[in-house]
């Protein structure tokens, strides 16, 4: 009796969406455990937690943010390309809004000292990031409007913005990279709150509102019915070119706060290199999250753990202290192995050992 | 972006200007008494992908208003065919006498510099090596990147002697680049010569987030750490930034030398958190320029001229002047 119920809840455990995320980052965990000693040391700085998992945890928050975004939009059989790239464009925005005098070529003395002053801002912090936030969702918007009414395909639609929005970022800062000095702007990627960063509660509140907007509304249930199959939605009064603006540009919006975070952690704003390839970190993310590509049902917590896989991959090398040459293959090869985690057969073999054992 | 596509502009009403009113061809025609002002260059730049290209651009553009030469300035958006296009069309340009090439790769460049030896130009290299025959360009002018790291080794052997603990991390950049493969060696051979090894090395691909992620990684193994070696600033900004967090003082606890110095190094050596920085230097254009005047005057020069450069430490007393007088 208590056998089969073990069994019963073992397979419903397999079914959950989160199982195989999970396993995935228990499995990099454990090879740590034996690989690294010492990895999982965990001590308290200045009364913060300090080591190598909350590293993975933070460093894990800027794609953390654009997987909950992107979740949505793959969840309508979409894609977006341009997180990257409208992260450099916010980052942008930020820098130029707080000090808009390191584009002049001459200035008086007395704004000059100004420039690396950490309590001087031009706007104040409310004002950047709402004007950033803004501008991001207005990134968003526009692949909204040109997959869902331009009609234009969602690869081609999003890769306008990946290639011309690192140029506008470009354009934003005239070329330079900015150093950002104002201090409460660092607190956003790297400030603590209660011995946690502060990046960790931000991609907390952001999951809590997706999940709210898709779970507590009916628009979750539309998302996933568009990307299973436009058609009949279509037919069940559902409106599909509102649901897929509404994802791209809630993704925008996404994308905007990770190049927040992204550009006060490391207190510089750089049009060239913010956010590249961080895109396809995303779009890997919400895959290790099975949510599939082609669309239909999702889950954003899964996404979250599927960045944090990413992230614990990337540290552990690290750690391990694998020669720089050879980082890309081997975590192309684990990343390999966590994505066969996900193959039908796989799944089959997990489980006909589950069947054999209620048997 | 939009700046490309207007130079893209801007560039072909200028060669179809030019050719359709069948002007004058300059060219080598007033050899052995070239002015600056008969120049008329071609600038292949690679595109633009940094602080130190935008500088190195602008330093082109800049020297070219002074010296009152004529720039044909051509950006190749890090895409090679369109680079060794571009290197066609100031081929048949009949007023371009002057070439300068900022190449995107080693190979493949045969073909146009033969081109180019037939039509009369000069070709000068600048910033990036070819592999090509000697004899198919004027010059080539840029940094010494294992010099480079020399120079970074020996002030990393001062900053040390004496201490208890030499314990010493390097941040590499782009694996494959030669600008990393020869700032390495440099750097190893130099700091073998004073018998200080380099203990964790691992690539932060020139960026400021993922040296600061590396650095942040090795410290939760161990803080015993003596000196950073970053091959480009931005990597070391990111080192100052994770040790910072850890609870160590950059500059002081551990001794900190970066590559480039920009400007950003500038305000991290002048906060104290910087020891050293090597100069690679972008601002290339007026040695260019003199080189290819001379070539266009019938000179030899040699195959490779070095870029002055120099090295800049945060306990100079002038600092802050030098840093003033900086472009990048």
């Amino acid at each position: 009796m208590s056998k089969s119920k073990f069994s019963f809840n073992f397979r419903k455990i397999t079914e959950s969406r989160l199982f195989f995320p999970l396993v995935a980052l228990g499995l990099i965990l454990l090879f740590d455990l034996i690989a690294v000693p010492g990895f999982f040391r965990i001590s308290t700085r200045e009364g913060n937690l300090y080591g190598n998992l909350i590293d993975i945890a933070r460093n894990a928050s800027t794609v953390s943010l654009l997987a909950i975004g992107m979740t949505l939009v793959i969840a309508t059989g979409g894609v977006d390309l341009s997180v990257g790239a409208i992260m450099a464009i916010s980052a942008s925005v930020a820098a130029i809004l707080m000090n808009p005098y390191v584009l002049a070529t001459e200035l008086p003395p007395h704004i000059m000292k100004f420039m690396s002053d950490p309590n001087f801002t031009y706007q104040p912090l409310w004002i950047v990031i709402l004007a950033t936030l803004i501008v991001a969702t207005i990134c968003g918007l526009w692949n909204g409007l040109l997959v869902a009414y331009g009609k234009i395909q969602c690869m081609v639609a999003t890769l306008i913005l990946m290639i011309a929005g690192r140029g506008i970022a470009q354009l934003i800062t005239n070329g330079v990279r900015i150093q950002i000095f104002y201090e409460p702007y660092a607190f956003i990627g790297q400030g603590w709150i209660i011995i946690l960063p502060f990046s960790l509660y931000l991609v907390a509140i952001v999951f809590v509102l997706a999940w709210l907007l898709t779970r507590r509304t009916a628009i979750g249930m539309f998302i996933e019915s568009v990307g299973t199959n436009a058609r009949s939605s279509f037919f069940s009064g559902i409106d599909e070119k509102r649901v897929k603006l509404l994802a791209y540009t809630f993704c925008g919006f996404c994308a905007g706060i990770a190049g927040l975070v992204a550009s006060s952690n490391i207190k510089t704003s750089d049009a060239f290199n913010l956010g590249v390839a961080k895109e396809l970190d995303a779009i890997l993310a919400v895959v290790i999250g099975g949510t599939m590509m082609s669309g239909g049902r999702f889950s954003l917590l899964a996404s979250i753990v599927g960045a944090w896989v990413i992230q614990a991959i990337t540290t552990s090398m690290y750690a391990v202290g694998v020669p720089a040459f050879a980082l890309q293959a081997i975590k192309a090869v684990v990343v390999i192995l966590v994505v066969l985690l996900y193959s039908e057969q796989v799944r089959n073999f997990v489980q006909k050992i589950s069947a054999r054992k209620e048997a | 972006m939009k700046s490309r596509i207007l130079y893209g502009v801007l560039l072909m009403v200028l060669v179809f200007g030019l050719v359709g009113c069948g002007k004058k061809s300059a060219g080598p025609a007033c050899a052995p008494n070239c002015e600056y002002k008969d120049m008329v260059v071609g600038f292949l730049q690679t595109g633009s992908e940094g602080g130190w290209r935008a500088a190195n651009s602008a330093s082109f553009r800049e020297t070219a208003d002074q010296l009152g030469l004529t720039l044909k300035f051509y950006d190749s958006q890090n895409d090679l065919a369109r680079q060794v296009a571009g290197f066609h069309q100031f081929n048949q340009d009949p007023d371009v006498n002057v070439i300068i090439l900022a190449a995107l790769e080693t190979t493949g460049w045969e073909e146009v510099l033969k081109e180019a030896q037939e039509s009369g130009k000069v070709v000068v290299l600048e910033d990036r090596r070819i592999d090509a025959s000697e004899d198919m360009y004027a010059t080539y002018i840029g940094s010494d990147f294992a010099e480079e790291g020399r120079k970074a080794a020996n002030e990393m052997c001062k900053l040390l002697e004496g201490m208890a603990g030499t314990n010493v991390w390097e941040l590499v950049g782009n694996v494959g680049s030669s600008a990393a493969k020869d700032r390495g060696q440099g750097f190893r051979e130099t700091m073998d010569a004073c018998g200080i090894q380099v203990t964790k090395s691992q690539t932060a691909n020139w960026s400021i987030t993922e040296g600061k992620e590396v650095t942040e990684a090795w410290l939760k193994e161990t803080q015993d750490v003596q000196g950073i070696f970053a091959q480009n600033d931005e990597m070391a900004l990111g080192a100052i930034e994770a040790l910072k967090e850890a609870g160590l003082k950059p500059g002081v606890d551990v001794k900190i030398l970066s590559v480039d110095a920009t400007a950003g190094a500038f305000k991290a050596m002048l906060a104290g958190e910087l020891n050293v920085t090597v100069e690679c230097n972008p601002l290339l254009a007026p040695q260019v320029y003199e080189a290819a005047l001379k070539a266009l005057n019938g000179e030899t020069l040699p195959k490779w001229i070095p870029s002055q450069e120099g090295v800049f430490s945060a306990d100079m007393p002038n600092l802050q002047e030098i840093a003033d007088g900086r472009k990048y």
